[in-house]
């Protein structure tokens, strides 16, 4: 708690000085640099077909129309976008509560295995999911599920970041607020759910922009377990309107693109816009400590 | 663990001898899951390497037969170069220009909320968004790169240039991570030192040399380690930007297993190069390990 508090103090702002204005230019730059893509989609995308291909560079359409955004409504997108908002946010919901409650037992309780479960959860980070994607999509195909939600949720649940992010965070917790509990005859399980967690907030808040911006996003497993239009996520579904590079077959087709680039992007560059910076103190707070 | 860090569940107290089954209770929701679509897959995954598993026919084991054939897989060995290539492009680029960033943002001029979201938002949006805007902006004739800069480089579409093309999204992409890791470790960095260093009279650069980054060396280990994990990992960019194109010039090691794996259903080989490549990302974690020792001081 200290950290945030300490954290808090230091977010009052710099004035520029004489001394700093060569470096904040040269620092606005690149950040705005780095945004150019994102505002370059989004101009794009609402540009008519015969303004999108041209040799000048406008960044603000000359005309605005929504065309692009209604080709890619012909799509079921609606339903791609269901069905990735529903299997994020399910994916999210147990990943968070699931790493809550095994950070809370490696920080807080005594048993015996605690250091080395902890370790094998670290060294499976090592690990590459791509790797391990391959046996466990045959796995799956064998047993059938496919096709469906649970074959989408299912992988992801178990979160390693959640897990280190909520450890992190719970070993922080000074131990007379525990010790005051057990005396007045609480349960552990009480303990986490009506004290631990409620002072957790900037740790879930870290985990849930994490976990759901990681599960929005997933790519290699959909594209494994979805045969069904009906069952693509939205970024298996919108991959559709890329051009791989060199076929210009689909010369007016960036327009329609960037409109599906924007339609995927905005939520999560929303959320994290939104809890961003909750976000950046709890990953202080889990911090880079090891 | 940083010494001044007390380790609250070692301390000496009243109920120290305890052990507390219910432990065992927060672990397993987690572990259940863990273990099964992690831990046995990949074991799963080191057995079928040694099969011969494909779509028709029966599963027989084969021994090394899979990685005799890897020997002479001329395009699997070029999907590791390239891999090696994307590595050594990608990871010091994001390094490098991430520490910039983080140590821009960590000054708190005017302005700096903005840039903090600017540095992560590429992080947060899915691969096919990187396969469409970059593709759009890399255009030989029509992408802004191009027109901007007065060039007609062909950045994805010849041979010769499409990993820096691929590399120059990635680049975009990864950063934020590693932006967030370094302007996190900054902000663990004492002010009290800094200012210490200011009235002995360093100037900026000498307090960043001397003080900052001997300070922020772990993170600068652990940025480094994740980051060349998720390169040698790299996939999902080159999928949907170039599809390991043209002619396999882009090819990465996990591209190359998918199209083994899932279009030509060879399952047994593409498990064989997937141990392949576990045991390369291990032997660069290990040289990692070697050159940054985990020390505690």
């Amino acid at each position: 708690m200290t950290n945030s508090a300490r954290l808090l103090s230091k977010y009052e702002g710099k004035k520029l000085k004489k001394s700093n204005i060569l470096f904040w230019i040269v620092g606005m730059f690149f950040a705005l640099l780095w945004i150019a893509p994102f505002v370059w989609m989004v101009s794009t995308s609402l540009k008519p077909a015969d303004q999108v291909m041209t040799l000048n560079i406008q960044w603000i359409p000359e005309t605005f129309t929504l065309d692009s955004y209604r080709k890619v409504f012909e799509y079921p997108v609606l339903r791609w976008g269901f069905n990735s908002l529903f299997v994020a946010c399910v994916a999210t919901f147990l990943g968070v509560t699931l790493g809550a409650m095994a950070g809370y037992a490696f920080a807080r309780l005594r048993f015996p295995g605690n250091k080395g479960l902890f370790t094998l959860i670290l060294v499976s980070l090592m690990i590459p999911t791509e790797l391990s994607a391959t046996p466990l999509f045959i796995a799956f195909l064998k047993i059938g599920l496919v096709d469906n939600y649970l074959a989408l949720i299912l992988p992801s649940v178990a979160s390693v970041y959640s897990v280190y992010i909520f450890r992190q965070f719970f070993k922080g917790i000074p131990n007379e607020i525990e010790e005051a509990a057990i005396i007045d005859g609480a349960s552990h399980l009480q303990i986490f759910f009506r004290i631990a967690m409620p002072m957790a907030k900037s740790a879930t808040i870290a985990s849930i922009v994490l976990l759901f911006t990681a599960n929005w996003n997933l790519y290699l497993w959909p594209l494994l377990v979805t045969f069904n239009e009906e069952m693509k996520t939205l970024p298996i579904g919108i991959s559709q309107f890329s051009s791989i590079s060199g076929s210009h077959a689909q010369l007016t087709s960036f327009g329609p693109g960037m409109a599906a680039a924007t339609l995927l992007s905005i939520p999560s560059l929303m959320i994290f816009l939104v809890l961003q910076r909750y976000f950046v103190e709890g990953v202080t707070s889990s911090g880079v400590k090891g | 663990m940083r010494t001044g860090e007390v380790d609250l569940s070692s301390r000496i107290n009243p109920q120290s001898k305890r052990i507390d089954w219910v432990g065992y209770f927060f672990v397993i929701p987690f572990f259940l899951p863990f273990f099964l679509f992690s831990f046995v897959s990949i074991v799963f995954g080191a057995f079928v390497a040694f099969t011969n598993w494909q779509i028709v026919g029966e599963t027989n084991f084969v021994g090394f037969e899979n990685f005799v054939k890897f020997i002479n897989d001329r395009p699997a060995w070029d999907a590791f170069i390239h891999t090696f290539y994307y590595a050594l492009l990608i990871v010091p680029s994001v390094i490098f220009l991430a520490f910039l960033g983080a140590l821009f943002v960590n000054e708190k001029l005017p302005g700096h909320t903005f840039a903090r979201w600017a540095f992560y938002a590429p992080n947060v949006v899915s691969a096919p968004v990187i396969g469409l805007v970059w593709v759009w902006m890399l255009d030989t004739q029509y992408g802004i790169i191009n027109q901007y800069f007065g060039l007609s480089i062909p950045w994805l579409t010849n041979p010769s240039w499409s990993i820096y093309g691929v590399s120059l999204a990635s680049i975009w992409w990864d950063l934020g991570l590693a932006f967030i890791l370094f302007l996190a470790g900054l902000q663990e960095v004492d002010r009290v030192l800094l200012e210490a260093a200011r009235v002995d009279g360093a100037r900026r650069i000498q307090s960043l040399r001397y003080v900052v980054v001997p300070l922020l060396r772990r993170t600068f280990a652990l940025i480094l380690t994740l980051q060349c994990i998720s390169t040698f990992r790299i996939f999902s960019q080159v999928k949907v930007m170039t599809n390991g194109g043209p002619a396999g010039s882009s090819s990465s090691v996990v591209e190359y297993i998918y199209d083994y794996g899932i279009a030509k259903f060879e399952l047994g080989y593409a498990a064989a190069l997937s141990l392949l490549l576990f045991i390369l990302i291990m032997a660069i974690n290990l040289i990692l390990k070697k050159i940054f020792p985990d020390d505690d001081k």
